[in-house]
């Protein structure tokens, strides 16, 4: 263990796994799970809280919902099944409105993690630990997923209780599939903006800014093909077009996809580039963070 | 790097070590609209830069307990944070158990444990048992390993039966005892401790660096020490560095160091209310004199000042001095002659007082 | 017993703590450009959703069965000028919270308070500079909306609009008032604007009207100054109608405007009183 010393140091015993092998792995996938129980311990401390944030994404979605609905004089859109083959807009907005709240996670919950840190005074504490800066990032974002899986689930039983939603049930696998891909993107995505809240000042309105832009080209709560031709090439840099795109293919009855690819290939590609970014960047702002002294100024 | 004078036996070792801060000047939201002239912006520039640390070159062996002693802002938690891999230096670099501080980060944070300063290091919504579990885990240590040495350290720290407490319910010096056992969890041999007993009252002062001591005498870590109260170092450590304005100014043991203020060169008048311009005054009447400072004490509570003639031929000028402040209705309550602190040590080194200075430490 | 600390001090003095708190505020405004930039500018990108879901429901820019609830087949104007006066309950629920939170955290919450002056003062100085800060970003929002969304404006209304939303603003001052007597006792008042907020984005008709809500979301909808706001400002903006037509709404909120300044007047009094006695002040 104690490799590539200076010189011939008969020094103190390090102890700790470090390098590529099972051991380390083992050690730094226990230190992302107890990041994750970390976080909801100290989430689960402000129990009001909590619940707001469980119903959160439910109040946020209803207003979509209502204005739809009044938009069309009920929930069946002649204009929307003409684009996309399903009329019914209450199943339309929820599926879209689901990945929404998966987007929020990776900008806010997960970019702003290491900024609560800071916040808490702990940054120092465990950035001084041989674990991995990204391991700590991922413990977040995993306590953040499983954050916004139950307050989508909550969402879930409301609407399907209240409207009844049209969904194919055998589709929910293949689309858990393209979840999964769609989540790993947005986890590079996640990186990425935490790395910049810690050097901008100001980072919340990059993240703020990142998150608006998906919202508007991600095609969330209308079809692709309403936006300008250049917004629909921009939407395919985001996870979220493919993957809203190929979900409703699987979950939704009659669902004519508006624009159409090869959605795996083109989110494994997206994966590998938003993941790759997100590293570069928050290795460069760790390196940058450290020279320039600011890592614990809030 | 050149390490050729790293002969193996140092756990710490820095080489040339060098950091420099950049301080960023408010010219307010149209700044960019003024005109500044090339010369003044070269100086300006130049006076927004604090050198932090200044090729600092310092060796502590294994199992030593090497204190750092300096005024606020000298650079005595920067170098910590160097070498802790928190700061990258700009220039230099040091050698921490082996492991180069820039190339092998992960090993270097294997291989020390930390205590930096600052209330709120821990989670003060969690309880003393996560805050050791959680850190146990991001010190890699496999969990059963994890629970036997928490409670380890929990009753080593007195504290095991308000293990279940959250943190924002403990005293401060409760909360200091928790990070000290964090920075003990994966049993490092290396310990660096950055003012430790800042802000605690002086029962858990004394308890602290009780456990600093055993640390370092049964456990045989090495510990780096940072403080600016003297007596704390002058008690605990077996060798100690002055640091002013990112500087070395000198290193031995505190025996040593005192030596070198030899009996006349020193004379410590205690007293009370002694004028603002006593230092200028008593200058004025004892030539020869290396320095003249006066360490104001909290004389509400009772605690006198001191005025300290150090240096040259201090103690012939006792009576002059003695006369001049009753003169000045000085009420002087004891008179020392050679008998120095590291403090007074210190003084004569640098001319500063350890107590002065503003910013980073 | 709390005091009626209205009639304390003099109004001058009362006049100079109010307006040293606006230009402090402003000073705190000016040294963050970037943020006056944003709110100015990106509230704008939270309303492109609606407008293009509505394009993509209707397949173009009126909807009939919108106009049978709304009045106005027009929903595009409809929801920017939702939002727009959204911003100012955004502003008053989490601007006054947040002000305070940021003393505590500098550490000077602790001076003000300790402060002989009547707090209340400050915090009107609070809101005043929210409000001031609100007008501008509303107004930058309407010019990118007036220059990119078709939406229309006559001069001669402009006047009347200010009066509404200068009624709107009174009554979300004593909301801002009763949250600030929250935030002092209660280290999550936070969670309570977020609830206020929630209760603001459902039930009134910042993005289609209360109408299309069933009975009870309608009643908890009319107790909400916005409501009255938005559909006096509709009324003005979209159905060119005149003050005298919307003497309705302009009495709800007089009426609004006055219960809620009198209980956060009263709840911050007292709770100041409270918390002084069990010093809670600034333990974040």
């Amino acid at each position: 263990m104690n490799k590539n010393r200076v010189k011939g140091h008969e020094l103190g015993e390090v102890t700790c796994p470090t390098g590529f092998n099972w051991t380390n792995l083992k050690a730094e996938l226990r230190a992302i799970w107890e990041s994750s129980i970390k976080a909801w311990k100290i989430e689960l401390a402000y129990p009001v809280s909590f619940l707001r944030q469980s119903v959160s994404p439910l109040i946020i979605l209803l207003p979509f919902l209502i204005y739809g609905m009044v938009l069309v004089g009920g929930r069946y859109s002649e204009n929307l099944e003409r684009m996309v083959g399903t009329g019914d807009v209450v199943t339309f907005i929820f599926t879209g409105y689901v990945i929404m709240g998966f987007i929020g996670t990776a900008v806010w919950a997960m970019g702003f993690s290491i900024r609560g840190e800071q916040w808490f005074g702990t940054l120092e504490s465990i950035f001084v630990t041989p674990t991995s800066r990204l391991s700590l990032v991922l413990g977040m974002a995993l306590h953040s997923t499983v954050h916004q899986s139950i307050g989508t689930a909550v969402e879930f039983a409301i609407i399907y209780a209240v409207f009844g939603l049209g969904l194919k049930i055998g589709g929910i696998l293949p689309a858990l599939g393209i979840f999964v891909l769609m989540m790993l993107a947005l986890y590079g995505f996640g990186i990425l903006v935490s790395a910049l809240s810690l050097v901008l000042k100001e980072g919340w309105i990059v993240a703020e800014g990142l998150h608006s832009i998906m919202m508007i080209l991600s095609p969330v709560v209308y079809p692709l093909v309403v936006l300008p031709t250049v917004a629909q090439q921009a939407s395919a840099i985001f996870p979220t077009a493919p993957a809203l795109v190929g979900m409703r293919v699987f979950l939704i009855e009659n669902y004519q996809p508006e624009v159409i690819g090869n959605i795996f290939l083109h989110l494994l590609a997206l994966d590998a580039a938003w993941i790759l970014f997100g590293i570069l960047v928050f290795h460069l702002t760790d390196i940058y963070v450290r020279k320039k002294g600011s890592l614990e100024k809030y | 790097m050149d390490y050729t004078e790293d002969d193996g036996t140092y756990s710490i070792q820095t080489f040339d070590l060098t950091k420099r801060f950049t301080k960023k000047k408010h010219r307010g939201i149209f700044g960019f609209l003024r005109k500044e002239r090339k010369q003044r912006k070269q100086q300006s520039e130049s006076s927004r830069v604090t050198v932090a640390l200044d090729h600092i070159n310092i060796k502590i062996r294994s199992g030593e307990l090497f204190g750092l002693l300096g005024p606020n802002g000298a650079g005595k938690t920067t170098l910590v944070k160097c070498l802790s891999t928190i700061l990258i230096p700009d220039k230099g670099t040091a050698v921490v158990n082996g492991f180069d501080i820039r190339k092998q980060t992960s090993m270097v944070r294997a291989s020390l444990g930390l205590v930096i300063g600052g209330e709120r290091t821990l989670y003060w919504k969690l309880t003393a048992r996560d805050n050791l579990m959680y850190f146990a885990s991001l010190y890699k240590m496999p969990r059963n390993q994890a629970k036997e040495r928490v409670e380890e350290l929990l009753e080593k720290m007195q504290l095991s039966d308000r293990a279940d407490e959250r943190l924002e319910d403990y005293s401060t010096g409760m909360r200091q005892k928790i990070a000290i056992a964090r920075s003990l969890l994966h049993d490092p041999s290396i310990l660096l401790l950055d003012e430790p007993t800042l802000g605690l009252d002086p029962t858990f002062s004394k308890q602290i660096r009780g456990q600093i001591r055993e640390l370092s005498d049964k456990h045989g870590k090495t510990i780096l020490l940072t403080t600016h109260y003297m007596d704390e170092a002058d008690q605990l450590c077996d060798r100690v560095a002055f640091i002013n304005d990112g500087k070395v100014v000198a290193v031995d043991d505190p025996d040593s160091l005192k030596a070198t203020v030899k009996e006349t060169e020193l004379v410590e008048i205690t007293c009370f209310n002694p004028p603002l311009d006593v230092e200028r005054h008593l200058k004025s009447l004892c030539p020869g004199v290396d320095i003249i400072t006066l360490v104001h004490g909290d004389e509400t509570k009772g605690n006198p000042s001191k005025i300290k003639i150090i240096g040259g031929n201090a103690e012939e000028h006792i009576s002059t001095a003695i006369d001049a402040l009753r003169k000045k209705n000085v009420r002087i309550s004891s008179l020392n002659v050679g008998v120095p602190t590291l403090e007074d040590v210190f003084i004569k080194l640098t001319g500063a007082k350890l107590a002065e200075g503003e910013g980073r430490g | 017993m709390p005091r009626n600390v209205l009639l304390q001090s003099s109004a001058k003095s009362n006049f100079f703590i109010v307006w040293s708190e606006v230009v402090k505020n402003l000073k705190f405004l000016l040294a963050y450009p970037i943020v006056f930039v944003f709110w100015a500018i990106f509230p704008i990108f939270w309303f492109i959703p609606f407008v293009l879901q509505g394009q993509a429901f209707v397949g173009g820019l009126q909807s009939p069965s919108f106009g049978e609830v709304a009045g106005t087949e027009e929903f595009i104007p409809f929801i920017i000028l939702g939002a727009i006066l959204n911003s100012y309950v955004l502003t008053s629920l989490y601007g006054m919270g947040e002000s305070i939170r940021r003393e505590a955290y500098r550490g000077t919450l602790d001076y003000i308070l300790s402060s002989p002056c009547n707090k209340a003062f400050i915090l009107i100085g609070k809101a005043l500079s929210e409000s001031f800060s609100s007008t501008l970003y509303a107004i930058s929002q309407l010019a990118i909306s007036i220059l990119f969304f078709g939406m229309e404006l006559t001069l001669g209304i402009i006047m009347p609009v200010i009066f509404i939303i200068i009624l709107l603003i009174l009554g979300l001052y004593g909301l801002a008032l009763i949250l600030a007597a929250a935030s002092l006792r209660y280290k999550q008042a936070h969670d309570m604007a977020h609830a206020l907020e929630y209760v603001f984005y459902v039930f009134s008709p910042v993005r289609y009207p209360v109408a299309s809500l069933p009975l009870w979301g309608q009643i908890i909808g009319r107790l909400l100054p916005l409501t009255y706001a938005l559909i006096a400002v509709r009324s003005l903006i979209l159905l060119k109608q005149n003050l005298p037509a919307i003497y309705l709404e302009i009495l709800a909120l007089l009426i609004i405007d006055g219960i809620m300044i009198l209980t956060g007047f009263y709840l911050f009094n007292w709770m100041e009183e409270k918390t002084k006695t069990s010093g809670t002040i600034s333990h974040y």
